[in-house]
């Protein structure tokens, strides 16, 4: 069963989400067990430095769960939809795998750590985001940079250092995405400042809200 | 916090392994046969390791965008990414001298062929932009205990992945393995970084100096 938003959100923007998170990994994350398989595989990390992971941490997870299933369920519809085509399809057609596979990594890792990965809000988008390749293309910018500096905004929290190497890769993926999708609109694909902007939870959520079903903005 | 110090023996380990002492003595001085043994010393040579890498892309695209024709959008690409890899060397310079750190100079380099056409070029390019995100990530564990400047690396590491597409998508790679590399950046450990850019380092003598002096 899904879980409403208003519930995921707790019936408040943003910092309700962080106080229901906060709660969840209060209560399933104090004693956290478990061996971080995942990512003990796809690393090679110590396992006994995987056994435990930190409430902060268990709630960065389910922080950027949330925004990949937001990347993953609009790529999903972008691609239903057909508005591309060509070496533009070639291109985006791997972003919403990754973006997929994402969402399924941080959901077993979550797991693996002993937390309770969040269940996916639903979603809605602006009319029109999906009846044009420029709609979709615009869109996708705005969630792949919001991605970025998402991730950007949380290295210096993460408590674990396997989990910002995991973190970190999928951030250096998500700068791959946003680059292709800026060079398709012919915008310029690397940042002004020639470093990655970074963004807190609170303004990534506030960014993502209008996207999310019951949310407001 | 259990387990960073087993983590970073264990990264370092295994870079150890990974390179052999003649080629990190030859080519790239005494300091950073040390770092591959021992580990980084500290914050300061992470970052010199990265001002390193970076000096190599910057005076790439220096030498390249003046010898090799490209035009229209490819041009301008090229042009930010070099932009970038020169800003990338004063960041990283500022910050060590703010650190009380003496930044390491710019090592001597030959790009061999690499200038001859387009697509030499950018196939070079590729790999170093790709060496680069792999870089970042597999020193990233030894800054983890310093935030400020592992939120600064990342920061840059993320630049470089943009790099890296973008160049992999003016050479009309395929999408996936070749714009992107899986859902997942790799790591590579310094010491492979470092065997990975060495033939096309021409004088370590600057930084065998430099060892002698903090040794």
């Amino acid at each position: 069963m899904r879980q409403h938003p208003k519930q995921l959100f707790g019936g408040k923007p943003v910092m309700a989400f962080r106080d229901e998170l906060s709660r969840r990994n209060f209560l399933k994350g104090a004693a956290v067990i478990g061996v971080g398989a995942t990512l003990a595989t796809r690393y090679s990390v110590d396992r006994v430095a995987m056994a435990q992971a930190s409430a902060g941490d268990l709630e960065i997870l389910n922080y950027a769960l949330t925004l990949e299933y937001l990347e993953a369920d609009f790529y999903a519809q972008g691609l239903e939809a057909g508005v591309l085509a060509d070496r533009e399809l070639e291109l985006v057609t791997p972003i919403g795998d990754h973006e997929q596979t994402h969402v399924d990594t941080l959901t077993s890792t979550i797991s693996d750590l002993g937390g309770t990965p969040v269940e996916s809000p639903q979603f809605t988008y602006p009319d029109g985001t999906f009846e044009s390749r420029d709609a979709f293309l615009e869109t996708a910018s705005i969630f792949e940079e919001l991605g970025v500096t998402a991730y950007h905004g949380q290295v210096a929290a993460i408590e674990s250092p396997e989990l910002l190497a995991a973190a970190a890769s999928i951030a250096g993926s998500e700068s791959r995405h946003a680059a292709i999708i800026a060079e398709l609109l012919g915008m310029r694909p690397f940042p002004e400042s020639t470093v990655e902007a970074s963004a807190t939870m609170e303004e990534v959520l506030a960014a993502a809200m209008p996207f999310i079903e019951g949310g407001s903005s | 916090m259990t387990g960073r110090t087993v983590n970073r023996r264990a990264i370092v380990k295994g870079a150890a392994a990974a390179i052999p002492a003649a080629v990190a003595l030859n080519m790239l001085g005494t300091k950073w046969a040390f770092a591959q043994s021992a580990d980084f010393e500290g914050p300061i040579d992470v970052l010199n390791f990265a001002l390193t890498l970076e000096y190599l892309e910057a005076e790439f695209y220096r030498q390249g965008n003046e010898m090799v024709p490209l035009e229209g959008r490819e041009a301008e690409l090229l042009g930010f990414i070099a932009q970038d890899e020169a800003t990338h060397v004063s960041i990283l310079t500022d910050t060590i001298m703010q650190l009380g750190g003496e930044p390491v100079p710019a090592p001597g380099v030959d790009f061999g062929e690499a200038f001859a056409n387009r697509d030499a070029y950018l196939e070079l390019a590729y790999v170093f932009e790709n060496t680069g995100v792999s870089a970042y990530l597999g020193a990233a564990p030894s800054l983890f205990e310093e935030k400020e400047l592992l939120s600064a690396a990342a920061s840059i590491f993320g630049v470089e992945a943009r790099h890296a597409a973008i160049i992999g998508n003016l050479q009309g790679k395929p999408a996936e393995g070749g714009v992107y590399l899986t859902a997942f950046e790799s790591p590579t450990p310094p010491a492979d970084v470092l065997q990975a850019v060495s033939p096309f380092i021409t004088d370590a003598a600057a930084m065998q100096r430099d060892a002698a002096v903090t040794k």
